[in-house]
Formats: structure tokens, sequence, C-alpha cells
């Protein structure tokens, strides 16, 4: 049956917290002026009221529909407004698109993360998700790697998962700054700590590009097969409906197609990594 | 499908009876050549049929180049479009399959499309870079459009398609069954000979899958080389009946505008932190091609390109695909 709805008419939600996370990185807390469901990893078209809009997966749990989170980082124009909205005012959603995480496919097994920067936001989305299943799951390893120490977002987030039971939650940074005793080096170098059967599990991956790449390849070496790696990818995807082009990857729309793909699924696609 | 026939002076009075319900659009020429207008009674009798083509593809009927997408779209007099070549029609297919998904209707284009009558032009003859069946894409409509026309000697006849065609044809008074098979084989014959021009033009054109597999295994070199004449004017997307990317634009009031958008223009597929994976000239100029021939044709059941041939003509650093196509064999 066909919608009758506008297409690209946005939801006003209600901006009700910033919160800092890092320098360069906010959480908005929006009300959404409609119940606003999605899927963990699905992403959403989020737009300053006369500015532009941009991508982004929600950050917090896809269990709560009258609430979202959805984490920025000041990196272009749009973002750049974003950084300096204050709460009360009224930011434009639409969504939520595309193929988000396949939780259910993680069942009875262990699920390797590996996040990257600002791609820690769908991550913690997926822990959500995650932590509502654990009783499903065998068991969960979060290994996130940032700059340095103070570019970590969501740093309460690794205490609490490191208390859950089946959660494991490693952190490493690029460089280290005075009173940081942790791991330092890319994030790939936490892989050499942790213990997990490849043979039953999966493995996540959502970062920054750089980061995306090597991390799949060192996944590949551990013995992950390509359609055990799940990979977030991000592109200018500005309508969000496979219509406009802007987010074309070889054959695929990434905003209808993905944003979640295998590696199996875009291993043949030129410059995915760009 | 079947066909009617009416004389052309008949014809011409069910057109001008038409005008009070329906807003028509016609090619006619003028000394840039032809294109759709707008008809009024007067300009009836200057309606071009059967020679191809006009200058602007179909596609502007149903994508301006810039709307307001913030309100539901509103109701407006029903149009029809004469004179549309095959090449045009069969754009049409992908759009559909676009615009018209389920999942995300696009409500202003599926208006559009419902509140317009395709009315198809069989051509006779062939213009320099029309190259239609070398894509399997008949000079002549049988699908997607509502009804076709071919004006011979004073008859029209009418191969009426669509449902949509055949309740138009009631508002046409004096309109017979044509029963002759004389008619029919001669509008056959008509066919025939427009197919042998093309066939004999475009002998050394590879066809749509093999052009698929050509593209998708050249050599940067042979991008390189052509690209060179790129100017990334966009003017080839712009003209071309399939090519449908857009940007949406925000203003005040949370109200989107729709702009068409192309991905020859340099920032298409920019992201905030600025990586661009088309930034280099020769990538995005293959992109195009990799879009029509090889992508396109992995999702989507209609051809992305139909053989206008538009682009040769429209390109103002002489870029000729066919010739590119040809080399690659």
């Amino acid at each position: 049956m066909v919608n009758n709805r506008n297409i690209y008419k946005p939801v006003r939600a209600k901006l009700t917290d910033v919160i800092e996370e890092s320098p360069l990185i906010k959480t908005f807390v929006l009300i959404p002026e409609e119940k606003f469901a999605f899927k963990t990893g699905q992403f959403i078209e989020l737009s300053v009221d006369g500015i532009g809009e941009a991508p982004f997966t929600p950050s917090s749990s896809p269990l709560v529909t009258d609430k979202l989170e959805v984490t920025v980082m000041k990196t272009g124009y749009v973002t750049e407004y974003m950084h300096v909205l204050k709460p009360g005012v009224f930011m434009g959603i639409r969504g939520p698109y595309g193929r988000g995480y396949p939780v259910d496919k993680f069942f009875g097994k262990e699920v390797l993360i590996l996040g990257g920067g600002c791609g820690l936001a769908p991550i913690r989305s997926l822990l959500y998700a995650l932590e509502a299943v654990k009783d499903k799951l065998l068991k969960v390893i979060l290994c996130y790697g940032s700059k340095t120490p103070t570019d970590c977002i969501y740093k309460p987030l690794f205490n609490r998962l490191s208390k859950t039971e089946k959660f494991e939650a490693y952190r490493t940074v690029d460089k280290a700054e005075e009173g940081w005793d942790g791991s330092v080096g890319v994030v790939t170098t936490l892989l050499t700590r942790i213990k997990v059967e490849i043979k039953n599990s999966v493995a996540v991956v959502c970062g920054p590009p750089v980061m995306m790449k090597f991390g799949t390849i060192r996944l590949l070496e551990m013995g992950y097969t390509d359609d055990q790696i799940y990979l977030s990818m991000e592109k200018n995807m500005s309508c969000g409906l496979g219509k406009c082009g802007h987010c074309m990857m070889g054959e695929f729309f990434v905003c209808k197609d993905g944003p979640v793909f295998t590696y199996n699924e875009l291993k043949n696609t030129p410059d995915i990594w760009k | 499908m079947y066909y009617l026939h009416i004389s052309k002076e008949e014809w011409d009075q069910a057109l001008e009876q038409l005008l009070s319900t329906y807003n028509i659009f016609a090619p006619l020429e003028s000394e840039f050549g032809q294109d759709y207008e707008f008809i009024e009674a007067a300009s009836i009798q200057n309606i071009i049929y059967n020679k191809p083509k006009p200058a602007a593809p179909l596609k502007s009927f149903f994508l301006p180049v810039k709307e307001n997408v913030s309100s539901q779209p509103g109701s407006q007099k029903p149009r029809i479009i004469m004179g549309i070549p095959n090449c045009d029609i069969a754009g049409i297919g992908i759009l559909d399959e676009i615009y018209l998904d389920k999942d995300f209707h696009d409500l202003f284009y599926s208006n559009r499309r419902d509140n317009t009558i395709l009315i198809a032009s069989d051509c006779i003859g062939i213009l320099e870079h029309c190259h239609c069946s070398s894509y399997n894409i008949n000079p002549y409509s049988t699908v997607i459009a509502d009804m076709a026309v071919i004006k011979m000697e004073n008859e029209i006849i009418i191969r009426v398609i669509s449902a949509k065609g055949e309740e138009l044809t009631r508002l046409i008074p004096h309109v017979q069954p044509l029963t002759g098979e004389g008619v029919i084989s001669s509008v056959d014959a008509v066919h025939k000979a427009t197919e042998e021009l093309l066939q004999s033009a475009n002998s050394r054109l590879p066809d749509y899958s093999r052009t698929g597999n050509l593209v998708k295994d050249a050599k940067s070199e042979i991008w390189e080389k052509y690209s060179s004449h790129c100017v990334s004017c966009g003017a080839c997307t712009t003209i071309c009946p399939t090519c449908t990317c857009f940007l949406l634009i925000d203003k005040p009031g949370f109200e989107k505008v729709k702009q068409l958008d192309a991905c020859q223009y340099p920032g298409f597929e920019r992201v905030a932190g600025g990586e661009d994976s088309l930034i280099d000239l020769h990538i995005r100029f293959r992109n195009r091609y990799m879009c029509k021939y090889v992508w396109k044709p992995s999702k989507f059941k209609s051809r992305a390109c139909t053989g206008c041939g538009r682009c040769i003509e429209a390109c103002i650093g002489k870029i000729n695909k066919n010739e590119l196509f040809m080399e690659l064999v």
C-alpha cells in the first residue's frame, strides 16, 4: 500500500539537553513531537532550522521511543551550527533510514566491537540493544580507541560495562596525556589482549575510514570471514530515501542498502574506505 | 494494445476541444530546433509528428529543476504531453522505479505522473547520435506510454497502449478502429525503416550489457583521456532523461527545497570531514558511466541509458560517449 506521507518533511524535535562529551563532540538530547522508533544502527537526518541537515546514527537506546540522543562531532558546516545550539530550540528529524545491525543474527555468539572516535555513538546504541538481550549472547567485547584520553566520549560507559555480566570494555589512545596509565596505540593493538572464539563470533567496526580499513584488515588476519564483519559506512547521505544519489557506493545506496553492511557485501566495491 | 485512426483534420479539432480540460504540451519547431511547448489552439497545426526529437528530456515535466517539497503537493490541471520519442518514454521507466518506490513514495512525482497522459511518437528517421536500438529500446513505444501516434499522409494512426490512453480516446470523436491490415503493415514498414537506419548508424557500437562490462574493466587511461575535455558543467546529466540526482536545501521553518544535482559537479560526494571519493576529475567522469552501465543495471529493471544521444549533443567539450565505447571494444 502506498503511504501518503510527505517523505521530505521533518518531524520537529525539542532540544532538551546538550552534553559535552569531548572538546569536539556533544550529545544532543531530543524529544520528538511524534513517537520516534528506530532500530539500532539505522540513521536519521538531523536538521538545524534553515541551515541544513546531516545524517547521524542515534547513540541512544532503540528501546526508548519518546527521547532520542544524537552525538555529533563538530566537523563541517551544519555541525558547527549544531554545536552552538542551546536547549529549548527545535531541530528537525527525518527517518529512521536504512538497515541497522542485525542483532538477532548475533544470538548465541560472541560480539567483538571495534570503535574509533565518534564511531562510538552508533556503538553505544548497539550496546544498549545488546544489553537488553544479553541472555541470548555469549559475550560482548568493546575495544575503543580515541586520539587522546580527553577525546574519549561516554567515559562512564566503560565503568558500567566492566561491571555488566558478559560485557568487557577496553580503551586505548593514540597519544597519552598526564594521568593516563592505560594502553597507548591504535585500536587494533587491543585485539592482542582479548580472547574470542572467532568461529562463533561476529565483529562490528565503526569509526573513521582509516580505522575501519585497518580494523577490517586486522580482523581478517585474525581469521574472521568476510561475512562475520559488520561495517557501519558513512557517506554523504542526503535524502535518506535511496533517490538523491549522493551516497552511492558502487551499486549500493548507503542510505537504503546500509549503512550497516557485511564486509562480504562491500569487498568488491571500489573506494569503500574513502 | 490496438490501433485506431482518425483524419488529421478531426484529430486537430479534437485536440482543440481537449484544451479546455487539459494543458497540452507538444513539440514545435523554432529557430533553435524542436522542443516541447505549451500548445494553444493557434499552434495545434504546427505540432511536429514523428520527427526525432525534442531538445529537452521528458523528465523535465516530472522533476523540476527546483521545487519546495515541504507541504503536500496541490492539485493541478491535468495535462497531455505529445510527441515523446521512445528513448524518453523508456527513461520514465527508471524514474518510476526510483520515485514510486513503495517504501518512499514521492508524492510530488506520483501526482505529476497520475496527472499526465503520455502520447508517444513513433520515430521516422534518426538524428546523428540516436542509438536507442543498440540498448534494446525500439524507436516506437509499446509500454509505459498511454498511447502512441503516427501521422501517415492525412491520417493519424493511434496505438492505444494503456487504460488511461483508452480513456482518452473516448474523448476523441470520430476515432475509428483500424481494421485493414494494409495500414498496420505500413506502420510496421516505417518502424523497420527507422530500425535499419539505427542499425547501420550504430553497427560498431557495443550493446548495453557488453558496454557495462567494458566500462567496468576499462583502465584509468581511457577516463583520463576523455575527461581531459570535461569542464564539469553537468550538461550531460541535466539533459539526460534518466539522471535524477538531487540535493535537499534547508529553508527556515524546516522547509525543504529539492534541486536537481549531478555527480559531475565537484563536491557531490564530499562528506563533512572533507573526504570526497569523486574529487579526481577522471574518477568523477567515470562515475557517470559506472552508474548508467554497471551499478543502475544491477539494481533496477529499466535502462539507465536509453540511447537518446543528448549527452553527446550537449557536451561543450565535444565528448562523445559512443566513441569512448567503440575505443574500448
